[in-house]
């Protein structure tokens, strides 16, 4: 990390109103969606987000990219706060983060072409002209693993990932320096998904793109990660390097997580004790610490005190009152990943490389 | 290379760059349904009929030849017969499709126009929703026949009147769906993509919301010109639309009713004339929308 957080978020909250009446009409609460996160993200890396449904991933990261008001805190991006930018300055902005989202069905509009669809944002940027914007598509399409003939097609003559793939390359059009990536594969058939993730790594390496990974998967998320961040209910209550947070998680949540992940192997029945309860509401959040209703360790302390996020070790923070004296995680072979889920992602990466050497270079 | 041959290729699985052959267009698929082959037929027949009336019709509208008063259809120069005053009858129809197919499309393109473009805003600035839609409510409580009477006793009755009641009573049906279609759509990733390009909001509604609210706003356009036909008829026929000696097709109608037993025609020809211009228009309209979604294309 030679130079500062590409972008930074600090403590960044989102509350939707809640309101009671029709004609007067006064707040009665408001959902915490996102209560207070903040993260870093450096050129060229990929911080991971992880969490159940419904923990504020997705909105955070929209928030960030500014598709939603903030109700407090503050982004940074290179270095200076775009919280409150409008206008051209948002517009400039929207150059540099983009996103790709989880449903490859909903995130193409029906009536444009391919081309229309990847040379739209170039067009309002007003990069090139129509004939480079043309070129551009081309090599867009070739980038993302497409052909060429494509470009004239319709979204719906095309299959989940290869959607997913014109979705990438719409993000890319405009030489975005972060990419959001809304779940990008969950949508998508496992062969597909591995493809697709393949593909974003390889992008990645070429143009030097930080990601903000957004995923429930905890496999695809240990192939693609550099750093984890572990949301619960609105906040960030792990963050440390896939490596560390995998073999050595310092929040019971976030080992909870990693116990429920599924592994063909029935010996282990029984041995997983899965989290108990429901995900309080966001609307009445428990006070003390958020996951002290569902937390195996919890005691008297974790009711009344709401722990911050600390540094328990160099590059690793966890929200507990009692990370540094959980006991040491039964980590099963590789951190809890099924075998299962690694042979195939590393089976397809073998595929890969075997097709670079087949193919001829292009120019 | 092999991009002539009959059949497409299949998604290819081996590495060529031919591409398939290329779907056909717009126009070509709306003739492929027999249907809807005839219906464009019959609307290019009927608006060709109604822009060349003054080339086509043997007389002038308003020419009465009393001698010839009445004539059953097939007298000799009168092959759709002569109305109470003995005007050429296919003179008169000509004239008055012309005037009404004018009505109905003035009603829903200013009616329709306007109501879509209060749709948008509503579901596009949700903080105007509750009062634009408030409004339609009240519109929408208000017949288009009570309308009709209010402005002409205001402006004194004839066809302004009429399409202008016409197109208020148009307005808050087209508001309802246009939004209800755009607040689907809305909902939609691409328009956050959109957004998250940084387009301007006039260049979301127009490239991608707007294109994809257009089979709801085709099929009830087509739907309400059929029904404005009909409207602007009835105001005809109560006297607030054109006026006695005018060529309209329900004015027609209503002055034929007198005769019913003597000369039928009089009153059958304009009606089957709303007739026919209402189901070719439906017909059309649906046809259209099924040819102008992508998601139909073989």
């Amino acid at each position: 990390m030679k130079e500062g957080p590409l972008l930074e978020a600090v403590s960044v909250a989102k509350h939707y109103p809640v309101k009671k009446g029709i004609i007067v009409s006064r707040q009665v609460g408001a959902v915490r969606a996102v209560d207070g996160v903040s993260f870093t993200l450096h050129r060229g890396e990929t911080l991971a987000l992880v969490g159940e449904s419904g923990c504020g991933k997705s909105t955070t990261a929209r928030v960030v990219m500014r598709l939603i008001e903030p109700t407090g805190g503050d982004i940074i991006f290179k270095g200076q706060n775009v919280t409150n930018v409008a206008g051209a300055k948002l517009r400039a902005l929207r150059r540099h983060l983009q996103i790709v989202f989880q449903d490859p069905y909903a995130s193409l509009n029906p009536r444009l072409t391919v081309a229309d669809t990847i040379a739209e944002p170039m067009a309002v940027h007003g990069i090139g002209d129509a004939a480079s914007r043309k070129a551009r598509v081309q090599e867009l399409l070739r980038l993302t693993g497409l052909r060429a003939f494509h470009a004239d097609r319709y979204p719906h003559e095309f299959s989940g990932g290869q959607r997913q793939r014109i979705g990438i390359a719409r993000a890319l059009a405009v030489e975005p320096e972060v990419m959001v990536l809304d779940e990008p594969v969950s949508a998508l058939d496992v062969s597909i998904q591995a493809q697709v993730v393949n593909l974003l790594g390889d992008l990645q390496q070429r143009l030097g793109l930080s990601y903000l990974f957004i995923a429930h998967d905890l496999a695809v998320v240990k192939h693609v990660a550099d750093r984890v961040a572990v949301m619960y209910l609105g906040r960030i209550v792990e963050v440390a390097g896939k490596r560390e947070l995998f073999s050595n998680p310092r929040h019971p949540y976030t080992r909870a997580l990693l116990a429920a992940i599924p592994r063909p192997d029935p010996s282990r029945r029984g041995a997983v004790t899965p989290l108990g309860g429901d995900l309080p509401s966001p609307l009445n959040i428990p006070p003390g610490c958020r996951f002290h209703t569902r937390c195996p360790v919890a005691q008297a302390v974790c009711r009344e005190q709401d722990p911050p996020l600390r540094e328990i070790a160099p590059g690793h923070t966890a929200a507990c009152h009692f990370a540094e004296d959980l006991p040491r995680f039964d980590a099963e072979a590789d951190g809890g990943i099924a075998p299962v889920a690694q042979r195939r992602l590393a089976a397809y990466a073998a595929a890969r490389e075997r097709r670079a050497l087949a193919a001829v270079p292009a120019p | 290379m092999s991009a002539t041959t009959a059949t497409p290729m299949p998604v290819p699985a081996v590495e060529t760059e031919a591409a398939p052959p290329r779907r056909p267009g717009t126009l070509a698929r709306l003739v492929r349904e027999p249907v809807a082959a005839v219906s464009l037929v019959l609307a290019v027949v009927l608006i060709g009929a109604a822009l060349l009336a003054p080339v086509l019709s043997p007389t002038d509208p308003y020419d009465n030849d009393l001698a010839s008063a009445m004539a059953l259809p097939g007298s000799p120069g009168l092959p759709l017969g002569a109305d109470a005053q003995g005007r050429d009858m296919v003179t008169r129809t000509l004239y008055g499709l012309r005037l009404t197919l004018a009505m109905g499309l003035a009603s829903v393109l200013l009616g329709g126009g306007l109501g879509a473009l209060i749709g948008f805003t509503a579901a596009f600035y949700r903080r105007l929703d509750a009062l634009l839609m408030r409004l339609m409510d009240v519109m929408l409580s208000f017949p288009a026949i009570l309308f009709g009477l209010a402005l002409a006793a205001i402006f004194g009755p004839g066809i302004p009147a009429v399409v202008l009641a016409l197109s208020v009573a148009t307005v808050p049906l087209m508001a309802r769906i246009v939004r209800g279609s755009a607040l689907a759509i809305m909902a939609l990733d691409y328009i956050e993509a959109a957004r998250a390009t940084g387009m301007s909001d006039a260049r979301i509604i127009l490239r991608h919301v707007a294109p994809n609210c257009l089979s709801p706003i085709f099929v009830f356009a087509t739907l309400r010109f059929g029904q404005v036909i009909l409207l602007g008829s009835a105001l005809s026929f109560l006297g607030l639309g054109a006026q006695p000696p005018t060529a309209e097709l329900g004015a027609m109608a209503a002055d034929g009713r007198n005769f019913l037993f003597f000369a039928p025609h009089i009153a059958i020809i304009p009606s089957v004339g709303i007739f026919l211009v209402v189901l070719v228009f439906n017909l059309l309209g649906d046809a259209l929308r099924d040819a102008l979604d992508p998601k139909l294309r073989v």
